[in-house]
C-alpha cells in the first residue's frame, strides 16, 4: 500500500470530489462514494493491497491521530 | 378475485415394511455397514457400496421418497454429481427427466446486470447441470439400488439410540413390528439437518439461523421462457426484493420469492397471495396452477469432525448451508462417493481405518467453502445495514455499465467439485477429473465414469510409456487396487487413444508420466518419472497406509 504522497495534484483531486458532491443529498453522497471506491478498487487490482487499503480505513477512523489534537 | 389452482398431487412409490431377521432374536448380529437416512446422501453411499459389491443396511424411517410428499427441497445437480450419477447407472434416466442448462442471467429490475455460461470449461460428458426434483432422483436411486441387490434396504426402520463401542456401534432400531438391536463395524449418519442420532450424542453443529424469509412457488404454465437460471436481485414485481426462476421435470417452474424478514410466514403462502405475486411476475393472460407453495427461511451449521470414532456423519447432518448455489443436495452426493471407496477397501481389508480419517481431511474443508462461499451470496442479498444497502445499489448501478462490476454481483456462485487441500496422503492436494469422453486405440468410446465404474480401483493413466516400463510395473503393482492404462505408445496395456482434451485438462504431461486418478475421479498425483516402486509408493499414499 502506497502511503507517500502519489496523486500528482492533490487540491484538484479534491476540489473534483467535493464538487461531484455537490447538490447531493446524503444518501446521495453514499451512493456516489460507494460507486468510486468500487471504480478506485478496480484501477488497484491487487488483492492485498485493497485489503491493506480497508485495514488503514478503519484505524484511521478508529483512533484519533495526535497531532490533530493540538491545533498547529 | 382471481382463484387459483392446484395440480393434481404426485403420486409417489411406496416400498413395503418386511420384518427384518433380527426382529424377536435374542443374538445380536453385526453388520460391517450400517447406513441411517434414505435421502440423497445416503442412498447415494448405499448404490456407490453396492456397484462397488459392498452390502450395506440402510434403515430409513419412512417407506417412500421426498419428505413431504413432493414438496420442494433440491432441484440442481452439479456436473460432478451427475457424474457419480453416471458411474451408479441411474445419469440416463435423471438426464431424460431432468431440464439442461448452463447459462445463467442475473437482473436488477428491469436491466441484465451479469450472465455466466457454465459450459465454457467444461471437457464432461455430463453437462454443467440438470435441474429435477430431489424425490426423482431419490426414486432413481432406491431402484437402482434395488436392482444391484447388495443393499439390505429397510423401510419403516427408525434407529432410537446408538451406542458408541470401542470396536462399532450398537443401533437400536424401531419398527411396525417392534424393536431390534444391530452392531455395525460403521455407522454412517445420512439423517440430515435435524439428525437425531447428532443431537443424541450431544455433538454441537455450532447451528445459525438466517432472518431472510422466501417463499418458493413451483407452479406450470404455459408461457415460452428459455431454461435458462433467472435470478433478479430486485425484482420490479417483488416490490424490489430479490427473485430466482428454474425449470424443473414435468414442465414445473420453482419461482422463489424472497420476503420481508418480519413477514407473516402463513400469509405470505397462501395461494391467493402467491397468485398475484405470481400473475404480476407472468402478466394478466398466463393460465398457471401451483404445484407447491411453501415458506423458508435457511440456516447452518458444521460439525467440528466428520467422523466420531466409528461414526461418521454425511450430507446435511454434517454440514447445512444456505441454498444459493446449490451446494447443499450436491455436496451431500459427493459426501458419499469421497466415503464410498474408503468405506468398501476398509471392508475388503484393502485398505487401513485411517483411509476413513481423510474423509474428514477432505470432505471438511469442502464444506467449510461451502459455507463460506454461500454465507458471501447470502449477505449481498441479504443486506444487513442502510451501508451494506448502499454497497451493493453502487455494484449493480456499475455492473450495467461496466464489466469488472459484473463480478461482485453475487446471487449465488454455482456448486464446484471441491478441491482438497494438500495432506500427508494426497501431497499435491486434490482436484477432480471430469468424466472426458474417450476411446480405446481401436476406436471403441469409454469414458473416465465407464473406467472407474466397476469395482475399486485407482486409474493410473499412463501417457506413452515403454514396453519394458510397463511390464515392469505390471509385476509390482499386481496385488494393489490399482488399473494401469496407456494413453498412446505401445506398451502392452490396455490403450487409449491420445486425446487433446485430456491432454489439456490434466496439464498436459509429459511423455512418459502418469496420472494417479482414485475411484472418486480426483486427480492424486502425477508421477513425472513412474518407476515400478514410486507407482506403488503413489498408491500407499493415496490410500494412507503409514
Amino acid at each position: 500500500m502506497i502511503t507517500e504522497p502519489h496523486i500528482p495534484d492533490p487540491d484538484g483531486f479534491y476540489a473534483a470530489w467535493i464538487s461531484a458532491h455537490e447538490g447531493l443529498t446524503e444518501a446521495q453522497s453514499a451512493d456516489f462514494n460507494a460507486r468510486l471506491v468500487l471504480l478506485l478498487a478496480n484501477q488497484c487490482g491487487d488483492q492485498a493491497v485493497l485489503l491493506d487499503c480497508i485495514a488503514a480505513a478503519s484505524q484511521s477512523g478508529a483512533a484519533p491521530e495526535p497531532q490533530r489534537q493540538s491545533p498547529a | 378475485m382471481e382463484t387459483y389452482k392446484f395440480a393434481p398431487a404426485y403420486e409417489l412409490p411406496s416400498w413395503p415394511f418386511v420384518p427384518p431377521p433380527e426382529l424377536g432374536s435374542t443374538a445380536v448380529v453385526r453388520h460391517p455397514i450400517v447406513i441411517v437416512g434414505a435421502g440423497p446422501a445416503g442412498l447415494t453411499l448405499a448404490c456407490d457400496l453396492a456397484r462397488r459389491g459392498v452390502r450395506a443396511v440402510l434403515l430409513d424411517e419412512d417407506d417412500t421418497v421426498g419428505v413431504r410428499g413432493a414438496s420442494s427441497r433440491g432441484i440442481c445437480y452439479a456436473q460432478k454429481s451427475l457424474e457419480i450419477f453416471a458411474r451408479l447407472g441411474i445419469y440416463e434416466r435423471v438426464a431424460q427427466k431432468g431440464i439442461t442448462w448452463s447459462f445463467g442471467r442475473t437482473f436488477s429490475d428491469q436491466q441484465e446486470v451479469y450472465n455466466f455460461n457454465l459450459k465454457t470449461d467444461s471437457v464432461s460428458v455430463q453437462p454443467p447441470f440438470i435441474n429435477l426434483q430431489q424425490f426423482y432422483i431419490e426414486w432413481f436411486l432406491v431402484d437402482r439400488i434395488l436392482e444391484l441387490g447388495l443393499t439390505d434396504l429397510r423401510w419403516k426402520n427408525r434407529v432410537t439410540e446408538v451406542t458408541p463401542l470401542p470396536d462399532g456401534v450398537r443401533v437400536e432400531v424401531e419398527t411396525p413390528a417392534g424393536r431390534y438391536t444391530i452392531e455395525a463395524d460403521h455407522l454412517i449418519d445420512a439423517t440430515g439437518a435435524n439428525s437425531p442420532i447428532r443431537t443424541q450424542l450431544g455433538i454441537d453443529a455450532h447451528p445459525s439461523r438466517s432472518t431472510d424469509r422466501w417463499c418458493i412457488s413451483d407452479v406450470r404454465f404455459k408461457k415460452p421462457l428459455p431454461t435458462e437460471r433467472w435470478t433478479w436481485v430486485d425484482a420490479p414485481f417483488n416490490e424490489g426484493r430479490a427473485v430466482w426462476q428454474h425449470l424443473m421435470g414435468d414442465g414445473v417452474w420453482r419461482i422463489d420469492y424472497q420476503m420481508p424478514e418480519d413477514c407473516d410466514t402463513a400469509h405470505i403462502s397462501q395461494p391467493e397471495v402467491a397468485g398475484a405475486r405470481l400473475r404480476e411476475q407472468l402478466g394478466p393472460d398466463v393460465e398457471f396452477e401451483f404445484v407447491w407453495i411453501g415458506p423458508y427461511g435457511y440456516r447452518d451449521h458444521l460439525l467440528d469432525d466428520f467422523r466420531h470414532g466409528r461414526i461418521l456423519f454425511i450430507g446435511d447432518a454434517a454440514h447445512v448451508v444456505s441454498p444459493f448455489g446449490a451446494r447443499g443436495g450436491n455436496s451431500g452426493i459427493q459426501d458419499a462417493a469421497n466415503l464410498g471407496w474408503k468405506l468398501a477397501l476398509v471392508a475388503q481389508g484393502l485398505a487401513a481405518d485411517a483411509l476413513l480419517d481423510t474423509y474428514d481431511a477432505e470432505r471438511r474443508p469442502a464444506a467449510v467453502e461451502n459455507l463460506r462461499v454461500t454465507s458471501r451470496s447470502a449477505r449481498f442479498l441479504a443486506p444487513r445495514t442502510p451501508a451494506e444497502h448502499t454497497m451493493r445499489r453502487a455494484v449493480v448501478a456499475l455492473a450495467s455499465r461496466h464489466a469488472f462490476a459484473r463480478a461482485l454481483v453475487n446471487t449465488g456462485r454455482m456448486s464446484v467439485a471441491n478441491a482438497y487441500p494438500a495432506a500427508p496422503h494426497l501431497p499435491e492436494g486434490g482436484v477432480t477429473v471430469q468424466n472426458l469422453p474417450l476411446r480405446w486405440r481401436d476406436g471403441t468410446p469409454a469414458t473416465l465414469m465407464e473406467l472407474l465404474a466397476d469395482g475399486t480401483q485407482c486409474l493410473g493413466l499412463w501417457f506413452a510409456p515403454t514396453r519394458a516400463q510397463a511390464t515392469a510395473a505390471a509385476d509390482e503393482v499386481a496385488s494393489l487396487p490399482l488399473r494401469l492404462l496407456a494413453v498412446g505408445g505401445d506398451s502392452g496395456l490396455p490403450t487409449l487413444q491420445p486425446d487433446e482434451a485430456l491432454a489439456r485438462h490434466l496439464g498436459h504431461p509429459a511423455p512418459g508420466s502418469l496420472c494417479l486418478v482414485r475411484p472418486d475421479a480426483y486427480r492424486a498425483t502425477l508421477l513425472s518419472d513412474p518407476t515400478p516402486a514410486s507407482i506403488s509408493a503413489a498408491v500407499h499414499t493415496a490410500l494412507a497406509h503409514r
